[in-house]
């Protein structure tokens, strides 16, 4: 297991280091120069000449080739350091890990729910398979899927406080707890349900069809028993493969919900650092994002053989 | 042996006579009959009349500012009411059905060639290049797909806008004075970087699996040659997958594009993308709702046309696919 580990993290880093490499050399390319805003800032007036460009320049080591400064991009990322934002000179770290305890609760909560709510419904869809149940769950997915953050966030607005009033405006952060959380998991939740759903249903129509459900169901064993005991334990393996992928949609909505919702978040400093071409938070953003992903994958892989004795660690 | 003679024969043993369809006149009769799949055809065929014909039935322009008649309820002047600076609502959809179409068909032909390219060289070459290619996609599939595809055009924009402006001054080229179009390219590369990765993938298992088929391996023993191998029994049956992942991505790539401009780094103003049209309204939707609702909507139904179509050409194209008639 260890050795496992060892090496599914030896394959990652060179994964982490390309991430990094690209989003380096795209900000590396972007037009933004640090040392000229940083002099044209600055408190006393006409800082910003050629000759004092070129001496701060130096003396931040801005000046060397591209590689130097990546390995020291490096080093500096390794001591927790991504930079200094555009808009209001703020450490890019200390932004980003601010809002992400927000972000988590709200993504948690958004994955729990979509657990307790998507393995019942996949499993409905596939015990009445061919039945109206079966096409509403999944022509429902189907919609869902199709509907970004931002479409839906504005029609159930409209819809829940315009139309039936039965909430106020939600807007900021009290808590996960707070009413005004409700909305924004909800629509976070969209994203991964219709996967979960639909890989639920796939894993629960395959086990069923299986030689030991049929043992199971002739040893005169109570459909509930069959269900719980044989077929979701196999049928959810496949699920866990998804997990990746909820995480990414889980990361792409909270830029959305949390814009839409005014929600101190990661997704905000994303969508403001998009909106206002911050480069340096930019690039913090994406490398924080894709960091997740990849552990995620790495969860995966090293959970994955512990479920299914039938993969083995390799 | 030739298809009709393969059909006598199944004459004689039948007694009866066999139709025998084409992939794609099968592929065509099971679209029919289900019923979504229709309801896909018809929202995408709306569409493309729309991105098409847009100008033409738009009755205003699409620039053009009644500065006395702002944020107005449909009326019969307004189909669907003006925006918060007087413009046509309608006629601005239409426009934003053209961006959507423009991005959705141009990013897809994009990534599917550079797939398609990437992917047959790593399902023929093999061995060090087919590692490192998968590698690559690996690597680009792990960065989530709206931020690297936003970190791509807001890097590019820039630098690409003063380098038509410079082409500008010094050759007065008039397609270099309006940067409008650029936006677009920017948007081409960022969906396309992003997306190729799956097409490489898809068409390097394609590729893979199917070599190693018995029906290929019976037609090479029979002496067919290599072309009509390709052209008989490989393109046929390696295409399926690509076409369906290709309606998805359709859909996924008018997403992306709406929300790149939803964050302000996509289509810019005054160019319409239906994106935009819900950022700029979407902090007044609770005093004007509708001109938040009616692109949010459009852009709803039009992409659940695209994945009702999707879904439908998926199960049709699937010989294995249940649902047979």
């Amino acid at each position: 297991m260890a050795k496992y580990l060892v090496g599914r993290l030896a394959t990652a880093m060179p994964t982490l280091l390309a991430v990094l490499f690209i989003t380096f050399t795209l900000t590396f390319i972007s037009p933004y120069d640090p040392v000229r805003q940083m002099l044209a800032n600055a408190p006393v007036q006409n800082m910003d000449t050629a000759e004092n460009i070129a001496r701060v320049r130096k003396q931040y080591g801005l000046d060397r080739p591209f590689l130097v400064q990546f390995a020291d991009y490096l080093v500096k990322l390794s001591q927790g350091y991504m930079g200094i934002s555009i808009n209001g000179q703020r450490d890019v770290w200390k932004m980003i890990s601010n809002t992400l305890p927000v972000s988590a609760q709200l993504g948690l909560a958004a994955a729990i729910l979509t657990a307790i709510l998507g393995i019942p419904l996949g499993s409905l869809a596939a015990l009445r398979q061919n039945s109206w149940v079966d096409y509403t769950i999944i022509s429902t997915t189907l919609v869902l899927r199709s509907l970004p953050v931002y479409v839906l966030a504005p029609l159930m607005l409209v819809l829940l406080v315009l139309v039936l009033h039965v909430m106020k405006v939600p807007r900021g952060w009290d808590g996960i707890l707070s009413w005004k959380a409700i909305l924004p998991v909800c629509l976070m939740m969209l994203g991964p349900l219709p996967v979960v759903i639909r890989q639920t249903r796939q894993g629960v129509l395959e086990v069923l069809a299986m030689d030991y459900v049929r043992t199971a169901r002739s040893k005169g064993l109570s459909t509930r028993t069959i269900i719980v005991r044989h077929v979701l334990r196999n049928a959810l393996i496949p699920v866990v493969t998804s997990f990746g992928f909820i995480t990414e949609g889980l990361i792409v909505s909270t830029v959305f919900v949390d814009t839409i919702f005014a929600i101190p978040g990661y997704g905000s400093v994303a969508g403001a650092a998009f909106s206002s071409f911050d480069y340096p938070v930019i690039m913090g953003v994406t490398l924080v994002g894709s960091v997740m992903v990849v552990a995620t994958n790495i969860i995966v892989d090293l959970v994955y053989p512990l479920l299914d004795p039938r993969v083995t660690l390799a | 042996m030739s298809e009709a003679a393969i059909a006598s024969e199944a004459m004689l043993s039948h007694g009866q006579a066999l139709k025998v369809r084409s992939l794609w006149s099968d592929a065509f009769h099971k679209m029919v009959r289900n019923r979504l799949s229709v309801i896909g055809i018809v929202i995408t065929a709306l569409l493309l009349f729309a991105a098409i014909f847009g100008p033409a039935i738009a009755p205003y322009s699409y620039t053009r500012q009644d500065l006395l008649r702002p944020a107005e309820l449909p009326s019969t002047d307004h189909w669907l009411g003006t925006d918060e600076l007087g413009r046509d609502l309608f006629t601005r959809i239409l426009y934003g059905a053209r961006t959507a179409v423009l991005v959705a068909v141009f990013s897809t032909i994009l990534s599917v060639l550079l797939g398609l390219i990437i992917g047959t060289v790593a399902g023929y070459a093999g061995k060090w290049a087919d590692a490192l290619i998968l590698r690559l996609t690996d690597i680009i599939m792990s960065i989530p797909s709206l931020l690297l595809a936003a970190m791509i055009a807001a890097t590019l924009k820039q630098p690409i806008i003063a380098w038509a402006r410079t082409v500008y001054a010094q050759t007065h080229w008039a397609i270099f004075a309006n940067t409008t179009w650029l936006d677009l390219v920017i948007v081409f590369g960022g969906l396309s970087f992003v997306s190729w990765p799956a097409y490489c993938r898809l068409i390097r298992g394609q590729i893979l699996s199917l070599r190693e088929k018995e029906y290929i391996e019976a037609a090479r023993a029979v002496g067919v040659p290599g072309r009509l191998i390709a052209l008989r029994y490989l393109l046929p049956n390696g295409l399926g997958p690509v076409v369906v992942h290709m309606t998805f991505s359709l859909g996924s790539a008018m997403v992306l594009e709406s929300s790149l401009s939803f964050l302000g780094i996509g289509v810019m103003p005054p160019q319409a993308s239906w994106g935009n049209m819900i950022q700029s309204n979407i902090g007044s939707w609770s005093y004007r709702p509708w001109l938040v609702a009616v692109p949010a909507v459009t852009l709803a139904f039009v992409t659940l046309g695209i994945n009702f179509l999707g879904d439908g050409l998926n199960d049709a194209l699937n010989p294995r696919s249940s649902k047979a008639i």
